[in-house]
Formats: C-alpha cells, structure tokens, sequence
C-alpha cells in the first residue's frame, strides 16, 4: 500500500512539473529578444501585409495570455504546431530526428557504464597499485577533453589520415542497401567516430564514481566481516562490494542521460549526425518558437521520467 | 593475486574494446572497400556521374514561396525554369521565354515561351502557368518575389506561348529573371495561407534536374531530367552533403568524399589553398558587410541625435581604414568597400573616385570635427559639442559574425583616435535584428551588419534605403526624397546607359551622406577537386551558390 501511494505521489510530482517545464519553455523564448518574422522579412523583403498574414499563420498576432492557452491545449491534444522554418509539422521534424539522437546516446551510454564501471571496478579492486593509479589519472584525462577537440582530433587521425573511417552523416550518400545487413554495418560504421567522443570524454566520470564509492564499500565493516568469514575476494567484491556500491551509479546513469544531451549537440554538430542537436541549435538562431517548445518539452521530459525511474528503484 | 589473475579477462576485454577502436584501421579500410561493392544495386550503377556538393547549412523548405535560405534557392533553381535567366556573364539569356518583347510604352512585356515543355509530372507546360504563378505572387503578396511585381497591373496568357505582363510603370528590371515559374496544376487547389505552411515535399519543375529526395539533416538528392527542353547536364545525379562543421567539410574535400564546397571562411579556405587535386577559388561577390548609423529624424528616437550631423558621419568615414579592415579581419579576402552596390555587380558599381573617397584619413576627420566645432573642452580624449555632450556612441555587432566583431573593434580604436568614443557590445543576429528594426523605438547608435544582393540589378540594394522602407528593410532610417525620386526615375528607365548614370547619381550620393560605412566586398571563398569533375568556370558571385546555374549544367566528369 505505502508502495502505491508513493508511486502515485511521485507521477503527480512528474505532472506538475512537466506542466511547469511547458509553461517555463513558452514563456522563455518569448521573453528572449528577437523576432522570429523579423529575419524573414528582411531576407525576402517582405511587405507590410505579407509580414502580417504570416503572424496570423503562426498565432503570433494574439496576446500572449491567449497564445498561451492556445499553446496548451494545443499540448494536451499532443499538437506542437507547424515549424516557422521548415513549414513542416514540428512532430514529422522531431520523430526523423529523435530516433538518431537515441541511437547515438544509447550506443555512447553503454559503452560509458560498461568500460566506465568495468574499469571503476578494476581500480577499487587493485586499489594503491601502479594500475590503479593509471586508470585514474587516464580517466581525469580523459574527461578534462574538450569534446569538440576530442571529436576533431579523431576526424583527422582516424578518418582523414587513416581513413578507418567515415567522418560525417549518418550513411552513406546515395548508396542503395540490397540488405537489412549492409543497411546496418554501413550505419554502424558510420556511428563509431561520434560514440567514442561521446564515451571517451565521458566514461572517465563513471570510472572515478564507481571506483570511489566501492572503495568506500570496500572499507565497511562488513566487508571486514566478510574477510573474516574466510570469502575469497572475489566473493565478497561481487555479493557484499558491488550491489552496495550500485546506487548512486544509478543515479549518475540517471543523471547521464539528461547531460549527456549536452554533448551530443557538439559531437552532431562535428560529425553531421542527423540529430536533435544542430536542428535545436538552428531552431534558437531562427527563434522557431513551435520546435523549441517541443524539442526542450521533450528533453525536459526525458530527464524527468528518468529520474522517476531512479526514484523508483530506489523505492525498494 | 588470485584476485588479479581473476580480473585479467575483465582486462584484456576491456584493452581489446579500446584497441579495437584504434587497431582496426588496416582491415577496416579493406572491409570498407570490399562492403562497399557488393551493395551497389546494379553494375552499371558506378558509372553513374554524380556530382557532391558539400554544404554547412540546410535548405529550409522546397516551397520557393516560404524559403528565404541560399541553399534552397540553389535547388529549386535547378527545379524550376524561370522566364529569363543569366548567363556566364551575366547576361540576360532565354529559359521558359525564347524572346521577349517591350511595348512602346515601356509598360507591356510580351513572352513568347517555348513549346512542347512538360513538367516533370508529364502534363504540358503553357503560359496559364507562367500568368497562374505571377498572379498568385501579386495577389497575394507572397513571399520575396512579390517585390518584383508591386507594379504589376495584369499578366495574361493570351494563348499557350504567349505570356503578357503590364505594369503601371515602366521596369528597367524585368521580373521574369527572378520569378521562378510553378505549374497552376498542383499549386492552384491552395489558398495562400496553405501555401505558407506548404512545405512542397516533392517539387515539381520545368527545370534540368529533378527531385529525387532529402534526407533531412544529411543529403539532398536531384537527378538529370530527360525531357528537360534545353541541352542535358553531364551529372546523373547531384547530391548535396549537410556538414555540421566547415573544417569537416574542408577535410572531406581533401580526402575525396565531395567534389566542391559551397563557401568556407578565410581561415579553413588558406588550409585547402595547397592541397593536392584541390584548387581553391576566391571570387568577388554580390555582398558586403556595412557600418550603420540611426539617422532617424523621428523625435522619439533613442538613438543620439549627434549623429544627424553629416559632419560627424563623415569624420566617421574618414576615421575608419577599411584596407586595414580587409587585411586583419578578412585576411585579404576581399576589397575595400564603397558604394553600396557590391562590386560584383561590374556592370552597375561605381568606384568612388579618389577625390570624393573618405577612407583612412584621421587628420581630415580631425579637420572636419574641428571646423564642425567638435572640440574636447575638459581633455578626457572625447570631443564635445558646444553644449557639451560628448561623441559617444553604442556600437552593436553580431557574436557569431567574427569578422564584424573584429571590425567593430578596429572601427572603435580607428574613432577614438580622432576623439569619438565607441562603446561595443555584441547580441545574436536575431537580437540584433529585432533592436535596429525596431520602428518605434531604434534605442541603437550604430551596428555592424552585412547585406547579399539578391539579384545582378541595382534595384534590390539602391532600395534598401528609401523613405517607404522605413518599417520595411531599411535599417538605419535614413530618408532623402531627391534620393528616392533618382531611384524611382532609374527603375522605370529601360535605357541602359541612361539608367547607369542616374544610378551612378545614387551611389555617390548616398556615399557622400555617410550613413553606410560599407566596410567591405568580401570574396566569395570556394573549391572543388579537380580530379573529378572539370570545366567550371570562375565568375563574380562564385563556381556555384550564384544566381546562375550556367555551372552546373557545363561541368563534364574528368575521364
């Protein structure tokens, strides 16, 4: 019952700030300065009546107050409206984006908490050694990289010079795939050069937090117990050591997806990838009011349901 | 030390994950080449010429009505015919019109268009479409063409070659090289605010290439267009190749991947200058970058009435050394600027001569200061006028733009140096945009910002700064009548030599008024392998990305 009730607590906490974060988005980009017809009209040389029927088309001649109520009910209907840039419905935009953001995240995300932890684990277990010592200092280094140098310099070694391999785009131009396979391996060679820089800046995180927190584990008392019970190392680091140092691993996953987003703006905007990055980046530039509403909602939402998740497990 | 022998698996996977990234090369390179092969559908299929464009932003839409990005112009201007187009050399040369024709009155333009053109869709081309597209442009004020037409009266298919527009006044500029034509069949069932929000997914044209697709965020793809009425372009296919970075993009030239890119900045464009098989172009261009001043007569105005005087405008002009301008912030690329048509427009800019020339010249701006009774009466290095306010002035320019922040930051030192003091401040374009348009209250003194002429005519640029442009383009509120009287007289003279000496009028009179501080014409910096495809021909306004496509419809493959 108190299991409920908690969940029930959290989804209505999940609501009202979902609520807060769409009414925070629309007031945000229309306190920020700038017009988003202004530019346009100075490119096409607008006229006065031109100007004006494109306000109507977008809803900008009303009030604000009454722009609001229509921007949510708009919302509640799942409606996000028509892109001032692209003329295109904002979900048509998103949904093509959003899908390669995710592929890039959930490849750079596995790969930084397996080799991040892996290596974490490593340090703790062989803590005060040689190896210890140079995992940390290679994960401090690692994570001081600039990712858009991290991100440059791997473009020039591994794919000017060596040519391993591709530097931009998601595929490759005007190829026709005869298979699923090909599709995928060309794809795949294609995500390799951004998921590195995303993992290589950011694994190093992962690698101190979990190698901090087993190393104070690893110092209880109980292990301690444990160590007098007889348990070879490897019993006590996998039963007693690991499973109490999991939680705020969790919750730097948690918390990772929601940063990581920062990243991934840069390594799209280096290597072309196709994703929400260069089109937010754009959408500011232009002041697209419709695709920032959605694209913040979205990652706003994201961030949100993630740390539910971790509130969650953490229920238990 | 059991402990380490137990780990070592977790280890050695750990080292293979990582060398795996960095070992691989030697047989990656072969996978890639032999994976390559296999997925090609057809074996004819790698004879198939295709051009790469590299590009570092997206069109915004297909709809030229709503699209206001070069990179959609380029693309539709393959998709679509215009009446009239240009040249190599700029010169008027026929597309959907054979010939053209103006009646005795200057008032009537009669088309006589070419037969048996179909669009890409099959059905017949004919003038109702040319007269479908020009009334809709007219009627509805859509988009930036509807500036080519507000003296439109009527345009009439009289029968299906012969198209006739008229107009309440004479056109020294003729619409039909700038209107692209749109056929009635598709675009007719829409109302003008559909239009707007149109995103025209799968254009269809007269023009030599056709849609194929675009892959938002990372290709768009043409293809040749067999029927096409005019000679057939070399490349079977041109694909344009989004790059989120311009140094990637100027990597991917070097190693093979496109075969020419669309412009670079100065820094990277020196990077490709020596590179092998690479050869990079620096052309004049139809822009500029200019100092604006608020010259606005209206009361209200924020701006500091200091500068209504002329006087303090030119010492301004005097004080600032645009060749120092073009050597440290364009480093090189580029010429010292002028009038206010770019020089790239040869036929139509006017060199300011040596005698009327305020550029580089502190101790004439001192002299003219003084005379004017500027005076630094309290010796804090700024100069005052006889009630004692001081020549202090905003000065606002674009973060992203570095090369006119590094200008505003010489044009500041230039000025402090005769005793104007310029305080500097950068905004985002957008920002930027919204404070020096802003009719009812420009609270601005002075900016930095830049213009492209949209068109090889002096009509778009002369227009900028007439008196009904104010809430219109013009930014900096200046208002002449004897300037927008020379302008009306020019559009409406169809005698070429005529028009060139009212339009020479206009340039030296707007320079004289010092109100644009035009900086500089900067080159237009390209490149292109020269491996793959050959005969480009190097033109004011660039190899491509010009408001010809003469380019692209010459270059052969490289055998």
């Amino acid at each position: 019952m108190f299991r409920l009730e908690f969940i029930i607590k959290k989804i209505g906490q999940v609501i009202v700030t979902l609520f807060g974060v769409a009414t925070f988005n629309f007031l945000l980009f229309r306190i920020l300065p700038g017009d988003p017809i202004r530019l346009l009209a100075r490119a096409g040389r607008l006229s006065s009546e031109a100007i004006e029927r494109l306000r109507v088309v977008f809803g900008l001649d009303k009030p604000l107050p009454v722009q609001y109520l229509i921007y949510l009910t708009n919302l509640w209907r799942g409606e996000f409206g028509t892109s001032m840039t692209y003329r295109r419905p904002v979900v048509d935009i998103l949904s093509e984006r959003i899908s390669n953001t995710l592929l890039l995240l959930a490849a750079a995300t596995v790969i930084v908490v397996v080799i991040g932890v892996g290596a974490g684990m490593i340090a703790a277990a062989r803590r005060g050694t040689k190896l210890d010592r140079s995992l940390v200092v290679t994960s401090l280094v690692f994570w001081s990289l600039p990712t858009f140098w991290t991100g440059l310099i791997l473009v020039i070694i591994l794919g000017v010079y060596l040519k391993s391999f591709p530097i931009s785009g998601i595929s490759t131009p005007g190829m026709d795939f005869n298979s699923w396979f090909s599709k995928a391996w060309d794809i795949g060679k294609h995500l390799t050069l951004p998921t590195i820089t995303l993992a290589i800046v950011d694994m190093g995180q992962f690698m101190l937090i979990t190698r901090s927190t087993l190393v104070d584990v690893l110092t209880e008392d109980y292990i301690l117990t444990a160590k007098a019970k007889g348990l070879p190392f490897k019993k006590i680091l996998w039963r007693h050591g690991v499973p109490n140092a999991l939680l705020p691993i969790i919750t730097t996953t948690a918390l990772y997806v929601s940063l990581v987003i920062g990243g991934a703006i840069q390594v799209e905007t280096i290597f072309s990838w196709p994703g929400m990055g260069r089109l937010m980046y754009d959408a500011v530039l232009r002041r697209d009011y419709p695709i920032l509403e959605a694209s913040f909602l979205l990652f706003a939402a994201t961030m949100i349901l993630a740390n539910f998740l971790s509130d969650l497990s953490f229920s238990n | 030390m059991k402990a380490y022998a137990r780990m070592l698996p977790w280890f050695l996977v750990l080292s293979f994950i990582l060398t795996a990234c960095g070992g691989a090369q030697t047989t990656s390179s072969t996978q890639v080449a032999v994976s390559e092969t296999p997925v090609e559908p057809q074996s004819n299929a790698g004879k198939e010429a295709i051009l790469r464009v590299g590009w570092a932003s997206e069109p915004d839409t297909m709809n030229p009505l709503t699209s206001y990005s070069s990179e959609s112009l380029e693309v539709t201007s393959l998709i679509y015919d215009k009446l009239l187009g240009y040249d190599l050399n700029f010169k008027t040369q026929p597309e959907l019109a054979q010939e053209f024709n103006y009646s005795e009155d200057g008032l009537t333009i009669i088309y006589k268009l070419r037969e048996g053109v179909k669009w890409q869709d099959g059905q017949d081309f004919s003038a109702e479409d040319a007269a479908y597209t020009f009334n809709l442009i007219k009627d509805n004020e859509l988009g930036q063409y509807a500036q080519w037409l507000s003296n439109m009266v009527s345009a009439i298919a009289e029968d299906p070659t012969t198209f006739v527009v008229t107009f309440d006044k004479p056109q020294a500029f003729n619409p039909g090289l700038a209107i692209p034509i749109l056929p009635k069949h598709i675009w007719e069932s829409m109302s003008a605010e559909e239009i707007e929000t149109f995103p025209n997914d799968k254009p269809i044209g007269t023009g030599p290439y056709k849609f194929v697709d675009w892959q938002v965020g990372t290709t768009l793809t043409i293809e040749r267009y067999d029927e096409f009425w005019g000679d057939k372009p070399a490349a079977d296919k041109i694909v344009y190749i989004l790059y989120g970075n311009e140094d990637v993009m100027a990597q991917a030239l070097k190693s093979g991947d496109i075969d020419i890119i669309t412009e670079v900045p100065p820094t990277i464009w020196d990077g490709l200058a020596d590179a092998k098989n690479v050869k990079a172009v620096s052309l004049p261009s139809f822009s500029f970058h200019h100092i604006g001043i608020n010259v606005s007569e209206d009361e209200n105005s924020p701006g500091n009435p200091l500068l209504k005087d002329k006087a303090v405008r030119q010492a301004l002009s005097y004080a600032l050394d645009r060749n120092q301008l073009v050597e440290v912030a364009l480093a090189g690329h580029g010429k010292p600027g002028d009038s206010i048509l770019p020089i790239g427009i040869t036929d139509w800019y006017l060199k300011i001569p040596a005698d009327k020339q305020m550029n580089a010249n502190p101790e004439k701006a001192q002299q003219i200061l003084e005379e004017a009774g500027y005076k630094d009466a309290n010796g804090d290095g700024i100069r005052e006028d006889a009630a004692g306010n001081p020549l202090e002035f905003r000065l606002i320019a674009i973060e992203t733009t570095s090369v006119d922040v590094r200008a505003a930051q010489l044009f500041r030192d230039s000025a402090a140096a005769v005793g104007i003091k310029l305080d500097l401040q950068t905004l985002d374009e957008n920002t930027l945009g919204e404070l020096v348009y802003n009719v009812d209250n420009p609270d601005w003194d002075i900016f930095v910002w830049g213009w492209d002429s949209g068109v090889v005519d002096p009509n778009y640029m002369l227009g900028v700064p007439l008196c009904d442009q104010i809430g219109g383009n013009n930014d900096i509120f200046y208002c002449n009548e004897e300037y927008d009287a020379l302008y009306e007289k020019q559009a409406t003279t169809i005698d070429v030599a005529a028009r060139k000496e009212l339009v020479n009028q206009m340039q030296l009179m707007f320079y004289d008024d010092a109100a644009y501080l035009v900086m500089w014409y900067q080159d237009k910096l390209q490149a292109y392998r020269t491996d793959t495809w050959s005969g480009w021909t190097e033109i004011p306004g660039g190899l491509i990305y010009n408001l010809t496509r003469e380019n692209y419809l010459r270059i052969t493959p490289v055998k």
